[in-house]
């Protein structure tokens, strides 16, 4: 009697853990409506899509651990740890990006005279001007300005539609950007795409061989309305120390005079060159879309650095030409070589394509 | 009932012990910090910590910070494994039960009692924090306080921030408890149900810095509870809270569920 | 009269072990029931299945005329109990305690709690107490105490688990006294004991638990009836098998045991005869003899395999 008791109050609690235990995985397999929405239609909608306002929460995890010295473990990090970012976006010259840590945040307001950097812990707010050129920030990760930025230079045949699915609590599109070089380490990334906004609400980046992306960012929560002006603008609150961020052309220009005299060949490994604006004339970039490679040259100093660390990871490749690794799709090569100026070669492309591209350097200042 | 079992908690000296024992780890914080005026680095230490010698009208919140992550469960782990299973080892629950007193009522009497041990609990630490912080450092000097995103909050945004958090961290903690009642049913021995209480959290803890664990993260009981910090972002940024309030809300549920499961039907042998 | 405890086929399993095998029990209005057993015949589970501490395996307990543990609501407030000795806070006072359990349950009401709680103080002889925390009480006051609370809504059912223990010889007359006084007021008293003594000096009803079951349930006045013999102390045994040629039937030392459920008749005989008589009774079978009769071994008793 008491027996049959126990048992009924029991099998009650273990239904109800049941069914919670089950809620999540329910909601989660709730099936996302498709559009039939043709790939190039849609990529003409995440372009066309810049000025939409939004503001919402994303989250953006990484397994590209790299290999490099201490001065750019921030933008590193970036790409190796999951960042938790609060977005607030009112158009590409008007926004704010929070970083949000467990015990602070790091902010990003960006006005169009340039950009303030509110750090909590440190209690200092930085303010920087507009640079054509920076190292990777936390709002490049967010998945509107990074499928954006990959959509933007991939050709339609290269564009696929890949499903829909249910993404920060809206219906997104697929899009699957395969990129035709033969060089790219990229196998293919999928952009998840808002059909009435055109905004990508995912952007998951694939290796080769990888079942698991290298890069994912994705929206958590969004409001597609567009925020209020005094949440995006900054005011240094008073008792933080205030301080002016490094101008950075001034750093790169001063960069490019150091840099060993060389000139770089118009294509490597069949990627050909292409100029930005602000990148100095010492730095070559290569390829388009995903597939990017850079090629620097570096005084004998940084190269010593750098092949202490390069070689400090078990998976770095040393040969003749000198030293490789790859992190997830990215790779990173120190190329030296017996009298001639040592280089840095890094990008989205093969450990192939790498020491193809380090022959193809010229040897010495010509 | 629960006015029986609130006097029994607080006529207790242990009771008062435990929330004084509480209270030393951040006054000798607050203590140390002005004597030393090393703030800690960023990224490391608890939250709030370095903003306090600034000012000290934070110090309520950075003391929080301080007891959450083990002196505050501990206390409450103690408190809740006591609950039935401390009546059980005195020898008072088979009178309680005979008198008698509703073997589910008294569960909700005792975690009515719980919540209240909390609250108060949490409160003394703010109270404490909020005196020591303000004669320790500087009150404020200008008026406004600055915000995790650098605005300016009023005093009285701060206070009604101060009092949400104060409820989160106390709902926080009612996992805990839940956690403490339901063990403290199946043993009659409140060390072994605090025990457990303390072995779910450092399983929690640890399973939460694990990668491999980031598919039951969300789920885990500690999972949320810094998320008191996102109450003093600009705006306030409300997801983890609600979730960390119904992931409580949920495990209290279930416990309390399982807790009711086994005590209703248990034979009382003590 | 009606059944004050009355169990049906009460079972409780631990496992492959029957603690408790099949009592009914029978207790009724105005009784001093006395439940006697050895240690581990299943005495304290009984007990604790009355008050719903423990759940039946099978079986059906009635308190006060309701199926327990379902109605424990209701009837549980009637019932005082005490269970395997008194246990309190021991940081509270005496008086706390009572005002506590008092007010842990229906049936104590707030108005009259302070009279009530002064009123048993008085009745088990605490009425001075000060204070003092429960912690520095003597065993005796502790047990005091438990009685108090079982009495603190002057139940219509007192089940008493030991109530003696701890107690001087005085203050065990004094609660012998109480429960006598409280019983002749209507209050029935279920007793669990293993004191032989204290239940033949108390109770008006025996039921002995042995191994598990119940052995025996009766009057106490009917077990210890006269036995149909008289018992005749003397110093000469020999002459008095003369005198009663085959009426005697056992002697040992002085004392003689001789058929005839009349004393007189048979003093009258051994006088005539000129034999001595020292002493002379009807002959009673004491409740230790009945007891061990019907139970048996002591069930903590473990033999080895022979």
């Amino acid at each position: 009697m008491a027996a049959r008791g126990r048992l009924a109050r029991w099998a009650a609690v273990a239904l109800l853990v049941a069914v919670l235990v089950a809620l999540p995985s329910v909601v989660a397999a709730l099936p996302a409506d498709d559009a039939d929405v043709p790939a190039a239609d849609l990529r003409a909608a995440v372009l066309d899509g810049a000025d939409v306002g939004f503001s919402g929460y994303a989250v953006s995890a990484g397994g590209l651990a790299l290999p490099v010295s201490d001065r750019l473990t921030a933008a590193a990090d970036l790409f190796s740890d999951r960042t938790l970012m609060r977005v607030w976006w009112r158009g590409p010259d008007e926004h704010r990006v929070d970083v949000v840590a467990a015990a602070g945040e790091t902010g990003v307001h960006r006005d169009p005279g340039g950009t303030w950097t509110w750090d909590f812990e440190a209690g200092t707010a930085t303010r920087g001007l507009p640079a054509s050129l920076a190292l990777p920030a936390p709002p490049d990760l967010l998945p509107a300005a990074l499928g954006r930025r990959l959509l933007s230079e991939a050709t339609d045949d290269e564009v696929t539609r890949a499903g829909a699915r249910r993404v920060a609590g809206r219906d997104a599109l697929g899009l699957r950007v395969a990129p035709a070089e033969p060089a790219s380490s990229v196998a293919r990334v999928d952009v998840w795409v808002d059909p009435a906004s055109g905004l990508p609400l995912q952007v998951e980046v694939y290796g080769e061989d990888a079942a698991l992306p290298a890069l994912d960012t994705r929206f958590l929560d969004l409001d597609l309305a567009v925020p209020p002006a005094d949440v995006v603008a900054f005011t240094p609150p008073p008792d933080a120390t205030v301080l002016t961020a490094p101008d950075t052309e001034g750093l790169i220009a001063e960069a490019g005079e150091r840099a060993p005299d060389v000139s770089l060949p118009a294509e490597l490994a069949g990627l050909p060159r292409r100029s930005f604006t602000g990148v100095p004339g010492a730095v070559g970039v290569y390829g388009r879309g995903v597939t990017l490679l850079a090629a620097v040259p570096v005084p004998q100093r940084l190269a010593g650095g750098l092949r202490e660390a390069l070689t400090a990871s078990p998976e770095a490749v040393t040969d003749a030409l000198g030293t490789r690794v790859a992190a997830g799709p990215l790779g990173l090569m120190l190329v030296e070589r017996a009298g001639g100026p040592a280089y840095v070669l890094t990008g989205t492309v093969t450990l192939d394509a790498l020491a193809e591209a380090a022959r193809q350097l010229p040897g010495a200042a010509s | 009932m629960i006015g029986v079992e609130l006097r029994k908690l607080f006529r207790r000296p242990r009771t008062w012990v435990t929330i004084a024992v509480l209270n030393a780890l951040p006054v000798l914080v607050a203590v140390l910090l002005q004597l030393t005026d090393l703030a800690p680095r960023p990224g490391e230490g608890p939250p709030f910590l370095s903003a306090v010698l600034t000012n000290g009208a934070l110090f309520p919140l950075a003391a929080l910070a301080i007891v959450l992550p083990l002196f505050l469960p501990i206390a409450v782990a103690v408190v809740a494994g006591d609950a039935v299973a401390g009546e059980a080892q005195a020898g008072t629950l088979r009178y309680l039960l005979a008198r008698p007193a509703g073997r589910t009522r008294l569960l909700l009497a005792k975690l009515v009692a719980l919540m209240a041990f909390v609250l108060v609990t949490v409160l003394v630490v703010a109270a404490v924090g909020y005196v020591v912080g303000t004669t320790l450092f500087e009150a404020q000097p200008t008026g406004g306080t600055t915000s995790v995103s650098g605005t300016s909050l009023t005093q009285t945004e701060l206070a009604g921030r101060s009092a949400m958090a104060i409820g989160y961290v106390t709902v926080s903690m009612l996992g805990v408890a839940a956690f403490g009642l339901f063990f403290s049913t199946l043993t009659d021995s409140p060390l072994a149900a605090a025990l457990g209480a303390l072995a779910v959290l450092v399983t929690s803890s640890l399973l939460f810095t694990l990668d491999a664990a980031s598919p039951i993260a969300p789920y885990l009981p500690t999972r949320y509870w810094l998320a008191f910090v996102d109450l003093f972002r600009d705006p306030v940024l409300w997801r983890d809270v609600v979730r960390g309030l119904a992931l409580q809300g949920v495990y209290v549920g279930v416990l309390l569920a399982a807790a009711w499961a086994n005590f209703t039907t248990k034979d009382v042998t003590s | 009269m009606t059944p004050v405890i009355r169990t049906r086929g009460l079972v409780k399993r631990y496992g492959r072990l029957r603690a408790v095998d099949g009592i009914d029990l029978d207790v009724r209005a105005g009784d001093v029931y006395g439940f006697l057993g050895a240690n581990g015949s299943g005495k304290t589970t009984t007990v604790r299945m009355l008050l719903g501490l423990v759940l039946p395996t099978a079986g059906e307990v009635e308190l006060l005329g309701e199926r327990m543990p379902r109605a424990g609501r209701r009837v549980l407030p009637r019932v005082g109990a005490l269970v395997e000795g008194p246990a309190h806070h021991g940081h509270l006072s005496g008086r706390t305690n009572l005002s506590l359990i008092d007010a842990a349950g229906p049936g104590g009401s707030r108005r009259t709690r302070r009279a009530r709680i002064e009123q048993v103080l008085e009745q088990v002889g605490l009425g001075g107490i000060d204070r003092r925390p429960v912690r520095a009480y003597s065993l005796g006051m502790r047990q005091r105490l438990g009685l108090a609370a079982a009495l603190l809504r002057r139940p219509e059912l007192l089940v008493l688990d030991e109530p003696t223990n701890g107690l001087d010889p005085q203050g065990i007359t004094e609660i012998r006294e109480l429960l006598l006084e409280l019983n002749r007021g209507g209050t029935t008293v279920f007793l669990s004991s293993h004191l032989l003594a204290e239940v033949e000096q108390l109770c008006t009803r025996v039921g002995v638990l042995g191994r598990g079951r119940l052995v025996l349930q009766d009057e106490l006045a009917r077990l210890t009836a006269p036995t149909g013999a008289t018992v005749v102390h003397t110093p000469e045994v020999t002459r008095v098998r003369a005198v009663l040629d085959g009426r005697v039937l056992g002697a040992d030392g002085g004392r003689v045991v001789v058929r005839g459920a009349d004393p007189a008749e048979v003093n009258a005989r051994l006088v005539s005869a000129g034999v001595p008589v020292t002493g002379l009774a009807l002959q009673r079978p004491t409740l230790e003899e009945v007891v061990l009769a019907a139970a048996g071994t002591s069930a903590d008793r473990v033999e080895g395999p022979r």
